[in-house]
């Protein structure tokens, strides 16, 4: 069957049911702005209604994207339904809605039964709003761009069907008016009873998406837009909204996808890479619950702050998450083994567990009314959270793990310094990640003691320590932290043949600063044996900084006499040279014995 | 695995390092006019090694390796040399020239070069070291048994076994199970009592060829070095294998096992040969 003719049938079976059809006006770019007048008079109409709550459910697309399960949020039965999907189901009120085997379908949310079908066959949902008593469902229109909204009753029966060429987005209904975004800036609102326009409002902030949720009705897709009384000012900017702030997070991931797009039942990337926040109604306005948004990346979650976006938590969890939502108190997430944890907002904890049973393919989480509360029993500190997730091998995590690694860098205490030393060292730390750690490790100014006991490491076959710790990030910073008792430890890697010539060249710069007279015959046995036969630039560079340790040390005579030999390597002769003339006496100046005289027998008179 | 230590094994080969074994009731040598009389040191070569041009040093270094441990008088010097530095050439040719004096007062400048960032010139100091000998040379080939580079382990425990560092047996079986295959020579060499027991029971787990090139040095050592018992038992412990190879291994040690030898382990290795020799692969009856 072609598409154009599944449109028709589509529309012949739709009309077959009796509803109004609406082919007009609606949808026009001709429109001109009210100056919020017409929202205005919505607000007034149904501003003070009372909002149901939506269901709080976690609804799971299973089996071979024919079988759906739910699990209400906070106790409760769970259900299956087995139904071919081809998109992703909605939660819409205490609706689920579904499409798949060329028909719509409606379930209780709670328990999953059946409240109606209808025929369409076969164009995919796209979203769909629930006020209680009449669900607003919209749909991709088969044969190219263009939708179909149909609004249906509890019982079954079609109030009103609209064709339009516009990309409609996902709708919210309230007092029996629906509110459809479009064109990515406006809302048109829809009297059900006649089909009319009964008002639009352009936003000023991309927007494909309407839904009720905290007892407020919200417009949006890359932020959130209360429908309040400054509605009838979003024209000119002055919307009550709220938006996450912008920040650096791997995979680029979005707040919602696009309401005018319709979604595979199986969850593909962006599905685990996804940011969920939820939009709360102040006094002023709105605002982000919990002062926290939430993150994923695959099987990592994050929370943020709501006001600059810094890193509050990190949790590593055992599969991808392709699913979930924020609620008050934490965020609800669903993995692809159908596990479904709640987290606590301000520490990652887990609050509580579910089970959908079986692996999903997608998932779909509607929290509203329930607020997660309760004491996280595995709630940990932030550096070792960051610790557990940036040395988790898992290849498919660098992205993250280096913006992870990023925020331990920028943490003060010690263990954060330890992590760094442990990810350098360990020889399973991705290439792409060891740059990161060590130059991460090289600025650290803290946790010296985790640092010197990495250089007590050293290369051993016969000990299985096939790999030499991070010796040149390491001598670097405790070279800049002036950290005399690693000395030692840092003239032992001097002569580690296992170590790298950057390693070697680092300890050496940091023995430059560091080291006394203890280390004078390791430092004399580096030169000699490396002065004449430094094999490139970084030994060296090694050989210069030990000269001008053992110039400090007052050992000058073996490196003025190298900085003459010509058999010494030309670069570290030219600095040898430099370093021994900067550090010879200053000839007295030629009156000098005249003023130790005088100074001897007293102030000179004129 | 099996196939780097077996690379290894045949590499010694090769190089007719390891698998020789000391023979110690023959292998003494015998002062005659056959050998070569030492060339003596020239007079000026302390001068011209510590003249600072190249190309004395170059020429004072060839004179003392002529010389071979009658150059031992120049060992100091030239250890002072490694010491204050020169280049790779020169640095080469300095602690080959130590190697061939064979002098105790070379080690100290060597094992510097023990652990120096080129190979080459690790390589060169462990063997080095391995002749001029010396509490401080055995210490630094220990050490070199944890070497990164495999060409240095292996000659650190081919050094470890011909300076009879009895103390390092220890190590050295650490090194054979780190795939070290030069250390069961070296094991074979100064085991005692139950450590060349150990030896033999690795047979089966290492290679056949890597733990034979030590039970080889065990059953040629002199009879008061390693007793009857322990070689019948060796011999013995082969003999179970039934194999082929272990056929062929114990005919080599047959046919050259010394006339005025002990009897009794002469006789247990006629008996483990005939017994072996209709296991697969092995060469046909006893010689």
């Amino acid at each position: 069957m072609s598409r154009a003719t599944i449109g028709l049938a589509t529309a012949v079976a739709l009309a077959a049911c009796g509803g109004g059809q609406t082919r007009s006006s609606l949808f026009s770019t001709n429109w001109e702005d009210d100056g919020g007048a017409s929202i205005g008079h919505v607000w007034d109409r149904v501003g003070s209604a009372p909002i149901p709550e939506s269901a709080d459910v976690v609804v799971g697309v299973a089996g071979n994207s024919d079988k759906l399960i739910g699990s209400p949020v906070g106790g409760g039965s769970k259900w299956t339904f087995a139904h071919p999907l081809d998109a992703r189901p909605v939660v819409a009120g205490n609706v689920v809605v579904g499409s798949g085997g060329n028909e719509v379908f409606a379930l209780d949310a709670k328990t999953g039964s059946v409240l109606w079908r209808r025929p369409t066959g076969g164009i995919p949902l796209l979203g769909a709003g629930d006020d209680g008593s009449v669900t607003v469902v919209t749909f991709h229109k088969a044969g190219g761009a263009g939708s179909v909204l149909l609004a249906v009753q509890r019982d079954g029966q079609v109030v009103r069907q609209i064709e339009s060429d516009r990309p409609l987005g996902s709708p919210a209904v309230l007092g029996r008016l629906a509110f459809v975004p479009w064109a990515g800036e406006y809302v048109s609102v829809i009297d059900l009873a006649n089909g009319d326009e009964a008002a639009r409002v352009t936003l000023r902030q991309q927007t494909s998406r309407a839904w009720t949720e905290g007892g407020s009705l919200w417009f949006g897709e890359l932020g959130y837009t209360r429908f309040d009384e400054h509605i009838k000012d979003a024209s000119k900017g002055k919307a009550s909204t709220t938006n996450i702030p912008a920040r650096e997070l791997p995979g680029s991931p979005r707040l919602m996808a696009p309401g005018d797009k319709s979604l595979l039942p199986v969850a593909d990337a962006t599905d685990k890479v996804r940011m969920y926040a939820r939009p709360r109604a102040t006094e002023s306005g709105a605002a982000i619950e919990d002062d926290r948004w939430y993150a994923t990346y695959f099987r990592l979650a994050m929370g943020f702050g709501a006001e600059k976006g810094k890193l509050a938590w990190v949790r590593l969890h055992g599969a991808d998450f392709v699913g979930g939502a924020a609620a008050a108190g934490g965020v609800i997430l669903c993995d692809e083994q159908g596990k479904v944890v709640e987290l606590d907002a301000k520490t990652g904890g887990t609050l509580g567990e579910m089970d959908l049973g079986e692996p999903v393919k997608s998932c779909v989480v509607n929290v509203d009314a329930q607020h997660l509360s309760g004491t996280p029993e595995d709630a940990k500190p932030l550096t070792q959270q960051l610790s557990e997730a940036v040395r988790t091998d898992a290849p498919e995590l660098v992205s993250a793990q280096k913006l992870l690694l990023r925020e331990l860098a920028g943490m003060e205490d010690d263990t954060a310094t330890k992590t760094l030393v442990d990810v350098a060292s360990d020889p399973r730390t991705s290439p792409d990640l060891l740059g990161d750690a060590r130059a991460a490790l090289a600025n650290r100014r803290n946790g010296a003691q985790y640092m010197e006991a990495a250089l007590a490491r050293h290369y051993d076959f016969l000990k299985d320590v096939l790999r030499a710790p991070p010796v040149g990030p390491i001598a670097e910073a405790l070279g800049a932290m002036k950290q005399k008792s690693a000395a030692p430890l840092l003239a032992s890697h001097l002569l580690d043949p296992a170590d790298t010539d950057d390693d070697v060249k680092q300890a050496a710069a940091a023995l430059a600063v560091v080291a006394g007279p203890e280390q004078l015959a390791t430092l004399r046995e580096f030169f000699g044996m490396y002065r004449a036969s430094a094999p490139n630039d970084d030994i060296s560079t090694a050989v210069v900084s030990a000269g001008q340790a053992l110039l400090t040390l007052d050992d000058s005579g073996v490196v003025a006499a190298a900085a003459k030999d010509e058999t010494t390597v030309p670069f570290a002769r030219e600095r040898l040279e430099a370093l021994v003339a900067a550090a010879a006496p200053r000839p007295p100046p030629p009156d000098s014995g005249k003023k130790k005289k005088q100074q001897k027998t007293g102030p000179a008179t004129p | 695995m099996r196939a780097g230590i077996h690379a290894s094994v045949a590499l010694l080969l090769v190089a007719g390092v390891l698998v020789a074994p000391v023979h110690s009731a023959e292998a003494k040598p015998k002062a005659s006019a056959d050998v070569p009389r030492a060339v003596p040191l020239p007079a000026d070569t302390l001068k011209r090694l510590r003249s600072g041009d190249v190309a004395q040093v170059k020429n004072a270094l060839d004179d003392v390796r002529t010389s071979a441990k009658a150059g031992a008088p120049a060992a100091p010097a030239i250890g002072e040399l490694l010491q204050q530095g020169l280049s790779p050439t020169l640095t080469q040719a300095a602690i080959d020239t130590l190697a061939d004096t064979e002098s105790e007062a070379g080690s100290a400048s060597l094992a510097w070069y023990a652990h120096h960032r080129n190979v080459e010139l690790r390589r060169a100091a462990v063997q080095a070291l391995a002749r001029t000998r010396g509490g401080e040379a055995v210490k630094v080939l220990r050490a070199a048994l944890s070497d990164p580079d495999p060409g240095v382990r292996g000659l650190a425990a081919t050094g470890l076994g011909s300076m009879k560092a009895k103390d390092a047996v220890g190590d050295l079986f650490v090194a054979l199970d780190h795939r070290v295959a030069e250390a069961a020579a070296s094991i074979g060499q100064l085991c005692a009592g139950n450590e060349c027991d150990r030896l033999a029971g690795k047979l089966g787990s290492v290679p056949f060829d890597v733990v034979t090139s030590g039970l080889d040095q065990v059953l040629f050592r002199a009879p008061a070095d390693v007793s009857d018992d322990m070689k019948v038992k060796i011999v013995g412990r082969v003999r179970e294998l039934g194999t082929g190879e272990a056929n062929r291994f114990l005919k080599d040690v047959q046919g050259k096992w010394p006339k005025t030898w002990s009897a009794r382990v002469k006789q247990a290795i006629d008996q483990a040969v005939i017994a072996t020799s209709g296991s697969p692969g092995a060469g046909g009856g006893s010689q």
